[in-house]
C-alpha cells in the first residue's frame, strides 16, 4: 500500500474573497465556508475564528482537532464513513495543509472530554496545538437531548469540523505541493530477506471505546470501536483519515483526529523500517469497560501480534484509570508470548503526587514511556481574547475543571484567570507520541 | 540563624555499644559526635540540640521513646531536623526513620537522614522523610553528612527542590510531570527503548514498577472439620473504646480481641474505626466485617474444628505495605502458638 501526502506549509490564515493558498498564506472565504458547514441543519449558529501562535487567546471548550486534508484526483472522502461514503484509505494522493488545524469549539457548551488551549504564555507549553494556526469552528447546535449532560456526543460540531477541514484542503486540489511524503509498506510476508532479518515490530493502538452507546467513541471507517474486536490495520489507513477521534475521554489523554493523521509513533517506525526494524503494521484494539470485553480484546490483539510474527510491540492507551487494566493486561499477554513490549501512557498520581500512577501494575510492564500526569494543578492568568466560552470550564463538567472547591475556589475566576487540572489540557499528554513531557520522582 | 536538631544513637554519642542500647532518650544542648561533621556542611542553621536514644529503647519502647522526644522538642524552637547517618546499622536506620516520620508529622518540619541502601529503614521510611543513600560504615561520615547538610541548606533557603534523581535522595513515590530538557518526543523514546529491549541492551523505563512481593497461595486444608480457623481483618472492627488506639487510616497499630464463648460480635460492644468506608452498616452489625456469628455456627455444626479464641484487627486504608507486613509479622507468632490452621482474611 502506497500513500503520498502532498504538504502545503501554512504560516498564516486570513479571510478574503477566494479560498486559496498562496506563498504560505491560506485565505478563507468565510461566508462560503460557513454556508458549507451549515448545510447540516443541526448547526444552529456558527462562526469561524482564526488564531495564530503567540496570540493572547484562550480556546475552550475544544472538542476535536483535524488537519485539513483532501484526496487528490478522486471523489473519495478524506474521512471515509464520516465526511462521505466508504472507500479504502491509505492509498493514492492526499493533500494536507500543514501547520494548521481545524478546531471544533463549542460556542457555549462544554462536555466531559473537552479541553483548553492557550495560544501564548505559560499555558501554551501544555499542548502542542498552541504551536499551530487554529481555524476554530465555533458553533452551537440543536442537540437539546444532551444540552444538560456532561457527556455529549457533539456530533454536529465534530462532523462540521471534519467537513470544514476537507473543504479547506480541496482548495489546493490543483496546486503543486511543496513536498510529497511517501508512506509505502507492502505485505507482511514475502518481504526482502534483509528486512525480514530485522526484528519485527507491531504498533498496538488502544483508542477510546468506553461508552456502550454509539456516538461517543473512536470510529474506524465510521464504525464504533465499542462493537469491535482488534484487527490488523495498515499504518497508512491511520495516517489517511480512516480513524477519527472520540468525544469522551478526559482531554489530556485524548487521541484527536489530528494525532491519528500525524501519528509520530507510526512515522518513526516507518523511518526505522528496513534499517533497525521490520515494521509489520498496526493492530487496532479498543478500551471497553467490562472485564469480559477487556479480556477478549487482549486475547485477540496479542494473538494477532503473535500470528504476524512480532518480536516487539509498542502499545499506547487513550485513557487512564479503568483503561489501565486493558493496557497492563495486554502488555502482560504479549510478554508472556515472548514479545518484547514498550507501553506508552500517562499517569494519575493525585494532587500530592503520592498515588499509584496506574490503577494496576505488573512486573512485566518494565518498559514504559510516561507522557504526562493528569493530576497536575495548573493556574493561568487571564487572556485578552477567549474563543468559545470560558465559563464552560467550570460549569459544564469538563473533567479537569470544577464549579466549586473549598480550598481552590472555582476553576474560572471573575478576572478571567483559571485554575484547572492538566487533565483537560487539549490532548496535552500526547500519548500518540509527540509529548516532550515525562513523569519523575520528587 | 535558623536552628537544627540532630538525632543520634547511643553508640555515636559515645555512651556505649550493644550493652548500652537500652539507653533512654535524652537531650543535650549543642553538638555531639556526628553533629561536628554535619555542622561543617550546614551553613544556614546552627545545631542547637542533640537527641540521643538507644537503638533497643527506640525499637522496643517506640511509643515511650517518641513521647519523651516529643516532650523535649516541644520546649525548643527548630526549623529542620536531622537523624543519623545510620549507615548499615538496621535498628539505627529504623530508629532514624521512625523519629523523622514522627517529627515531620507532629511539627511540620522537614526531616533528613541517611543510610545504606540495604538498611531496612530505607524501604520502611523513604516515603516519609528525605533519606540519602549512605555508606556502609562510619568511614562515610563526612560524605553522608555533607549530602544531608546541602539539602538542609536548600530547604532552609526556600529553594524548590529538583527531582529525586538530581537531588540524590531515595525516591519517595511522589511523581510529577516535567518537560524534558532534551525535548525528546515520546514516540522516539518508545521506539529507541523497544530497539534496546529487543536487542537485550539496557534501557530505563520511565515508570519503574515497584517490586511486587507476591505470596504463593497456600495448599488447601485437607479436613476443615478438624481445622482451627482465625479471622484477621483490615476492616477496623474493635471493642468500642478502641483499647489499642488503632488509627482510622494509615494504621501502624493492631489489636487481638478475645471472643471465646461469644456467639457473635454485638453492636455497641464492637464498632469499626475504619476511615475509608461508610461505617453505618458495620456499626449496626460488626459481623458483616468479622463474621463471628457464621463461624461460630460452623463450629457448632462441625463444619470447622474450632474458631480461634481471638480475632485480629487493624485498618487497611492508606496503610503502607511495609507497615502491613510488619504487623502481620507480629501477629503470626500468636497464631502459630495457638495452632491455627487457616485464617479468613477480610478486607473492606
Amino acid at each position: 500500500m502506497k500513500l503520498e501526502i502532498g504538504n502545503f506549509f501554512v504560516k498564516e490564515v486570513k479571510f478574503g474573497d477566494v479560498t486559496k493558498f498562496s506563498k504560505g498564506i491560506f485565505t478563507i472565504n468565510k461566508e462560503e465556508a460557513i454556508a458549507y458547514v451549515k448545510e447540516d441543519q443541526h448547526i444552529t449558529d456558527c462562526d469561524i475564528v482564526i488564531t495564530h501562535p503567540g496570540d493572547e487567546t484562550r480556546i475552550v471548550p475544544v472538542k476535536e482537532a483535524i488537519e485539513p486534508r483532501a484526496k487528490v484526483g478522486s471523489d473519495d472522502a478524506a474521512f471515509p464513513g464520516v465526511t462521505g461514503g466508504l472507500s479504502q484509505a491509505g492509498l493514492g494522493r492526499t493533500n494536507a495543509l500543514k501547520g494548521c488545524s481545524v478546531l471544533a469549539v463549542g460556542k457555549h457548551w462544554g462536555s466531559f472530554g473537552d479541553g483548553l488551549i492557550d495560544m501564548s504564555g505559560e499555558g501554551a507549553k501544555y499542548t502542542m496545538f498552541s504551536q499551530l494556526v487554529n481555524i476554530c469552528l465555533v458553533a452551537d447546535t440543536d442537540e437539546e437531548f444532551e444540552r444538560q449532560s456532561a457527556q455529549k456526543k457533539n456530533k454536529a460540531i465534530r462532523w462540521g469540523a471534519h467537513k470544514l477541514a476537507e473543504f479547506l484542503a480541496k482548495a489546493v486540489e490543483d496546486e503543486e505541493p511543496y513536498e510529497i511524503e511517501v508512506f509505502e509498506l507492502g505485505s507482511i510476508i514475502k518481504r526482502d530477506s534483509k528486512v525480514e532479518a530485522l526484528p519485527s515490530v507491531v504498533y498496538i493502538m488502544q483508542p477510546q471505546s468506553q461508552m456502550e452507546e454509539k456516538g461517543y467513541n473512536v470510529l474506524y471507517y465510521g464504525w464504533d470501536l465499542n462493537q469491535f474486536v482488534p484487527t490488523l490495520v495498515h499504518p497508512n489507513e491511520v495516517l489517511d483519515g480512516a480513524v477519527i477521534g472520540a468525544s469522551y475521554m478526559c482531554c489530556s489523554s485524548k487521541f484527536s483526529t489530528y494525532e491519528f493523521q500525524n501519528n509520530p509513533t507510526i512515522k518513526r517506525l516507518y523511518k526505522e523500517h528496513g534499517k533497525t526494524v521490520n515494521f509489520l503494521g498496526v493492530i487496532m484494539s479498543n478500551l471497553n469497560v467490562s472485564l469480559e470485553q477487556k479480556e477478549r480484546s487482549i486475547i485477540v490483539a496479542s494473538k494477532l501480534a503473535q500470528m504476524v510474527g512480532a518480536d516487539g510491540a509498542i502499545i499506547g492507551e487513550e485513557g487512564y484509570g479503568n483503561t489501565d487494566a486493558d493496557f497492563i493486561g495486554c502488555i502482560v499477554a504479549l510478554e508472556d508470548m515472548g514479545i518484547k513490549t514498550v507501553g506508552m501512557t500517562n499517569e494519575c498520581t493525585g494532587r500530592d503526587g503520592h498515588s499509584q500512577p496506574l490503577v494496576t501494575l505488573a512486573e512485566e510492564a518494565n518498559a514504559i514511556v510516561s507522557c504526562g500526569n493528569v493530576s497536575e494543578l495548573v493556574e493561568l492568568p487571564p487572556m485578552k481574547t477567549v474563543i468559545g466560552e470560558l465559563e464552560s470550564l467550570a460549569r459544564d463538567g469538563i473533567s479537569g475543571g470544577w464549579a466549586f472547591d473549598e480550598e481552590l475556589g472555582p476553576s474560572v475566576r471573575p478576572d478571567g484567570s483559571i485554575i484547572m487540572l492538566n487533565d483537560s489540557m487539549f490532548c496535552g499528554d500526547h500519548v500518540c507520541g509527540s509529548s516532550k513531557k515525562m513523569v519523575k520522582e520528587f | 540563624m535558623k536552628k537544627a536538631v540532630l538525632y543520634i544513637n547511643q553508640f555515636f554519642a559515645g555512651i556505649g555499644g550493644e550493652e548500652k542500647a537500652d539507653h533512654a532518650p535524652e537531650i543535650r544542648e549543642g553538638l555531639v559526635g556526628p553533629g561536628l561533621a554535619l555542622k561543617t556542611n550546614l551553613k544556614n542553621a546552627e545545631i542547637t540540640h542533640t537527641i540521643i536514644c538507644g537503638d533497643n529503647f527506640m525499637g522496643s519502647n517506640t511509643e515511650e521513646a517518641i513521647e519523651t522526644i516529643n516532650g523535649f522538642l516541644e520546649g525548643i524552637d527548630f526549623d529542620i531536623f536531622f537523624a543519623g547517618p545510620a549507615f548499615q546499622a538496621g535498628r539505627y536506620g529504623v530508629a532514624c526513620g521512625t523519629i523523622c516520620k514522627h517529627v515531620e508529622n507532629a511539627f511540620g518540619v522537614k526531616t533528613i537522614t541517611s543510610m545504606h541502601e540495604e538498611n531496612p529503614g530505607v524501604e520502611m521510611f523513604k516515603k516519609d522523610t528525605y533519606i540519602f543513600p549512605g555508606g556502609k560504615s562510619a568511614a562515610a561520615m563526612r560524605k553522608d553528612t555533607k549530602k544531608m547538610g546541602v539539602l538542609g541548606d536548600k530547604i532552609l533557603d526556600g529553594e524548590t527542590l529538583l527531582e529525586a534523581e538530581k537531588e540524590g535522595f531515595f525516591v519517595r513515590g511522589i511523581r510529577h510531570q516535567v518537560w524534558r530538557e532534551d525535548g525528546a518526543e515520546a514516540a522516539d523514546r518508545a521506539v529507541d527503548m523497544l530497539i534496546k529491549k529487543m536487542a537485550g541492551e539496557e534501557f530505563v523505563s520511565e515508570l519503574p514498577i515497584p517490586k511486587l512481593d507476591r505470596v504463593p497461595v497456600a495448599p488447601p486444608i485437607k479436613d476443615l472439620s478438624k481445622a482451627q480457623i482465625a479471622v484477621v481483618s483490615s476492616g477496623g472492627i474493635v471493642p468500642v473504646d478502641n483499647p489499642d488506639k488503632i488509627q482510622s487510616s494509615s494504621a501502624t497499630r493492631w489489636g487481638r480481641y478475645c471472643i471465646a464463648g461469644e456467639a457473635s460480635l454485638e453492636s455497641g460492644v464492637y464498632k469499626t474505626i475504619h476511615g475509608g468506608y461508610d461505617n453505618t452498616v458495620a456499626n449496626a452489625n460488626p459481623n458483616v466485617v468479622v463474621p463471628i456469628d457464621v463461624l461460630r455456627k460452623y463450629e457448632e455444626e462441625g463444619k470447622i474444628g474450632k474458631l480461634h479464641d481471638y480475632f485480629y484487627a487493624t485498618v487497611g486504608t492508606g496503610t503502607a505495605e511495609g507497615e502491613a507486613a510488619r504487623m502481620a509479622g507480629e501477629m503470626i507468632p500468636y497464631l502459630k502458638e495457638a495452632g491455627v490452621d487457616a485464617i479468613v482474611q477480610i478486607a473492606t
